[in-house]
């Protein structure tokens, strides 16, 4: 398993190095050889997760390492999909670093010790990937919601101040990064609340009074972040906000999410295994 | 076999002098017949466009005296004295000839670097001089390669991958704003020749809708009627701008003709999306402050000439690495021709061994004794072939070898010596 892990992390290093090089240069910089360390990375990590699944026998997503690791996968789907869709190569520069900095965590993180997680019922079993797949993909669309966000913040303030370098004429037009970040914005919301609502139902069976809130800490994260981004969604279909607005909406709700999971995962409790 | 050329171009001459020697189309064929007839003149190939005119030709006489023909030729055809184009005329023979072709043809001697229209221009002249059937083995390679380095400079360097005027550079930021621009409307204010050019410039890139409006409403109307866009009310522009993406600025007003109250007032009711103006007037006809809307983009004239001047430098730096590549490629092609050159020396050279072995084989062939005359018959069309191949083959590496590095003669009369004929 280690050797997949070197693998995977060289790949994703040369990509990173070759997306933030090909954003600043003139023209794009041995893109055979980035690709060809992406499909290694890739395919590496993918591996990784069935050999995962198969000896834990269950879906590959429970603790931190797990879940980095799936994570990472996911986005570099997402990202597959949104550059394929929008013609937009630029976004790599933005999602590559955050690929390689989720499969790093995962790499030297502990390994989740093979539980149960609870999972005694074939129901159970097939709500645990509902509810932790979706959520996660969820994070993924997001994550190229904020990597859009990025690029139209930086392209907006180029055009303001006329200084238009290089990385200006790599990005997407703004009407495509707006697109971006709100069509994924938008996926990534819908997945979430079927992920919530996934892990309602899961809360309820296992419960023995038969709840489906109890307060803690991760619930009261997951309405959190699920009322941010239907704030997001809501002001945007609206029109209340402009472009630049928008975009800086979908790079602080990021973050904001994401600074309250890390702050859960280790000062609260994340689900109690991991 | 030498390759000419002759040029005149922008750097030498002024548009007078260029006007003079210029080829029309139509009087193209004419000229290329007329330059071949030429005793000394194998193929002929003439480029002429408004910045140049260069006669490029293959001649088995020495350089000197094939650029002195040239020069006759051009001069004869005009009816100008030589005299008159002394001082503004070039001649260049050889690897040089070739060299100024490639950098002709990739865009590196024209006046804006980088432009892309020499190329297809040099492709059209490479057709006429085809279709005259006054270019032969020689000058099609040298239009072939030259075409291809061209190709190949775009592709690896970005010397034309900027633009450099204000029009171009006005639809290259309104691409980078709205992407594709078939959902856009461009909004014309002003009749001015610079937002005219572009506003068509916009509607060429893809733009959906063209709205223009003018004081006198007649010019208005025509310009919308050429572009295919509607016409409106110089008074009704307020009304109209939420449903504009660009706008174009371009009256000889002496103040602002867009305020930003107005405006700010007017695009309350516009859907969501960034706006993009153009100020191409001066004095400025927009307000300044109506960039600090939302959503609101706004470029003036000098904004444009710092983003075309910062495009013409990097052109400029680009231009080294592309002087590179034609460096090269130009050593190639010349080694490329030169190597050519031999083909008649491999014929001698194995026409001598062939002659050798057949006459051995007829002082033998009493020695030999008897053959049936399916066996005569492989010596002389297997055997013999087979032989003469295989000794000559050392023969022709190192006649390759010497013809890439200059001249096969040497070679060859060693060899000569060595076979003892002569």
């Amino acid at each position: 398993m280690d050797f997949l892990w070197i693998l995977i992390l060289l790949g994703y290093t040369i990509c990173v190095t070759q997306s933030l090089i090909s954003l600043t240069s003139s023209r794009p910089m041995l893109p055979r050889v980035a690709l060809a360390s992406l499909m290694v990375a890739f395919g590496s990590q993918t591996v990784w997760l069935l050999l995962r699944g198969l000896q834990t026998g269950r879906f590959p997503v429970a603790g931190t390492q797990e879940m980095c690791a799936f994570l990472s996968w996911g986005l570099v789907i997402s990202y597959l999909i949104a550059a394929r869709w929008y013609r937009a190569d630029a976004l790599k520069a933005f999602i590559f670093p955050i690929i390689l900095v989720l499969s790093t965590v995962a790499a030297i993180a502990p390994v989740t010790p093979v539980t149960t997680l609870g999972i005694e019922s074939p129901f159970q079993s097939i709500l645990f990937p509902v509810h932790a797949g979706l959520i996660l993909l969820a994070y993924c669309a997001f994550f190229i919601a904020f990597g859009a966000g990025l690029m139209y913040m930086i392209q907006e303030r180029e055009l303001r101040h006329k200084r238009l370098g290089r990385v200006f004429y790599r990005l997407p037009s703004l009407e495509t990064c707006d697109a971006i970040s709100f069509r994924t914005t938008a996926i990534g919301f819908v997945l979430l609340t079927l992920g919530i609502a996934a892990g309602i139902i899961w809360l309820h069976a296992q419960d023995p009074e038969g709840r489906y809130f109890k307060g803690e800490p991760d619930e009261i994260f997951a309405v959190f972040s699920w009322l941010v981004y239907l704030f997001m969604i809501q002001s945007r279909i609206n029109a209340r906000w402009g472009g630049r607005t928008a975009a800086l909406a979908s790079v602080i709700s990021f973050m904001l999410v994401v600074c309250s999971l890390v702050g859960l995962r280790y000062f609260g409790t994340l689900h109690t295994f991991g | 076999m030498n390759i000419v050329l002759i040029g005149i171009s922008h750097k030498t001459a002024p548009l007078e002098m260029r006007e003079r020697v210029a080829f029309s189309d139509d009087r193209m064929t004419d000229a290329l017949s007329t330059l071949v007839d030429q005793e000394n003149i194998d193929e002929g190939l003439i480029l002429s466009t408004c910045n140049r005119v260069e006669l490029l030709a293959s001649s088995p006489d020495g350089s000197e005296r094939g650029i002195d023909l040239l020069t006759e030729f051009l001069c004869g055809f005009h009816g100008l004295p030589r005299q008159s184009l002394k001082g503004h005329l070039y001649g260049l023979a050889g690897d040089r000839a070739v060299h100024h072709v490639f950098r002709v043809a990739s865009s590196l001697d024209s006046m804006v670097v980088g432009e892309s229209q020499i190329l297809g221009q040099f492709k059209d002249a490479y057709q006429h001089a085809l279709r005259a059937g006054t270019v032969g083995r020689v000058l099609s390679q040298v239009a072939h390669k030259a075409i291809s380095v061209a190709k190949r400079v775009r592709t690896e360097t970005a010397v034309s991958q900027k633009p450099v005027s204000i029009s171009s550079v006005a639809v290259e930021l309104a691409c980078k704003v709205f992407g594709d621009l078939s959902d856009n409307s461009v909004m014309l204010v002003g009749a001015g020749d610079m937002g005219e050019l572009t506003a068509k410039n916009l509607m060429e890139a893809g733009a959906g809708k063209l709205i223009v409006t003018n004081r006198t409403a007649g010019r208005a109307e025509q310009i919308a009627k050429q572009y295919g866009g509607g016409a409106i009310n110089f008074e009704a522009f307020y009304d109209v701008l939420p449903s504009a993406d660009i706008v174009i600025c371009s009256t000889g007003a002496p103040e602002y003709v867009i305020k930003t109250a107005e405006a700010k007032k007017s695009l309350k009711t516009r859907r969501r999306g960034p706006l993009l103006f153009i100020d191409i007037s001066v004095p400025r006809n927009i307000d300044p402050t109506i960039a600090n809307l939302d959503d609101v983009f706004l470029f003036d004239v000098d904004d444009f000439q710092a983003i075309v001047d910062m495009n013409l430098r990097e052109r400029e730096s680009e231009a080294r690495s592309a002087e590179a590549i034609v460096e090269a490629e130009v050593h190639q092609f010349i080694r490329h021709l030169r190597s050519l050159d031999i083909g008649p020396d491999i014929v001698e050279v194995k026409q001598l061994l062939s002659t050798m072995a057949m006459s051995e084989f007829n002082r033998n062939r009493k020695r030999i004794g008897v053959l049936t005359p399916e066996q005569e018959a492989a010596i002389q069309n297997v055997l013999i072939p087979a032989l003469v191949n295989k000794l000559s083959h050392p023969v022709i590496v190192h006649l390759k070898t010497a013809a890439r590095n200059g001249d096969t003669s040497a070679v060859l009369a060693e060899l000569r010596k060595m076979l003892r004929i002569d």
